[in-house]
């Protein structure tokens, strides 16, 4: 059996992960999503600020099935979009893991920001 | 011509095997998104083809990077199976080398006869070194089986201006074989390091 060999895969290693990354992650930390599903829910999240094309979508998909923090789900229909099947994606525990750092990584990086007043303030 | 055509076409700019893996899925998406809006304006072509630029070019990196990883295995088996003929044929020059002194021994035997069965000797163990070095070690091992496969080379050709004893096919054994090592050991060092660069 050909099976793909990982080398020992820490959370830590994989950061920081690219914004597109994380926001896939984050797509699919409350639930399984298909691809279609994956990209209305990033622009539905960020309100269209980001978008991400099938092409980007699929090639950070790629990655993140090789390093274990994204798997394959069941193949199946969207009874919202018809009868065409289509391969669902889910969050690994690894890949829940990177995702929870990554957003504590983020989130000191904002408080940081507040306590030099970037931030959280009236503008000027 | 559809939209689906043409972003089908569009598609062919991915290598095959993230095509046949996603390619289905990414035209499904496509024709969701592509059936979502009510008018397609030309800003969702030019996103498209930007997409498809973008990440297109990505993936042939990638998968650039993953064949100059195979092209490395590849290597190191054909050092492997280059070691494995050395060794074997380092064994028969030695067994050759005997079978040839045997009946020799019968005979008057010369200093110079002498002289050259034991370089033949040497010569099928120089290259039953230049074979263990490529099995211990395809990679740090080449250097040490150049200059064996090297050495063993140039006392053949010692032994047989020394002596004709040698058969046509120990011959080409003996001058042809390292030659053959000797540029194939040579060869990754070139293509190697421009093969990485491309990536």
């Amino acid at each position: 059996m050909a099976k793909r060999q990982r080398t020992a895969v820490t959370p830590e290693s994989q950061l920081p992960l690219a914004p597109a990354t994380f926001q896939i992650l984050l797509a699919l930390v409350d639930r399984e999503r298909h691809g279609y599903a994956i990209m209305k829910e990033i622009t539905t999240r960020t309100d269209g600020a980001v978008q991400l094309g099938p092409g980007t979508l699929y090639g950070a998909l790629k990655r993140l099935l090789e390093s274990g923090l994204v798997e394959k789900g069941s193949e199946r229909a969207d009874p919202e979009l018809g009868d065409d099947r289509r391969r669902y994606y889910k969050l690994t525990k690894l890949g829940l893991r990177v995702a929870r750092l990554e957003a504590r990584r983020l989130d000191a990086m904002v408080r940081a920001a507040r306590q030099k007043k970037l931030i959280g303030m009236a503008p000027a | 011509m559809t939209a689906e055509r043409v972003y089908r076409l569009l598609l062919r700019a991915y290598p095959r095997s993230f095509r046949s893996e996603f390619g289905g899925e990414m035209m499904l998406l496509f024709r969701d998104e592509y059936r979502s809006r009510n008018s397609v304006a030309l800003g969702f072509w030019i996103t498209m083809v930007c997409d498809v630029a973008r990440s297109a070019t990505s993936m042939w990196l990638e998968e650039l990077s993953a064949r100059a990883k195979d092209y490395t295995r590849i290597v190191e088996v054909i050092m492997k199976l280059a070691g494995i003929l050395a060794v074997l044929l380092g064994v028969y020059g030695v067994v050759n080398a005997f079978a040839e002194a045997v009946p020799g021994m019968r005979g008057t035997l010369g200093g110079a006869y002498i002289v050259a069965l034991v370089l033949g000797i040497v010569a099928a163990a120089l290259l039953l070194t230049a074979g263990a070095a490529l099995l211990r070690s395809p990679v740090s091992g080449r250097h040490t089986a150049i200059i064996a496969s090297l050495a063993s080379l140039v006392t053949v050709v010692i032994a047989r201006l020394l002596h004709p004893w040698m058969s046509i096919l120990a011959l080409v054994v003996g001058i042809g074989f390292p030659i053959v090592l000797f540029v194939a050991l040579q060869w990754p060092n070139r293509s190697g390091p421009s093969a990485s660069r491309a990536v």
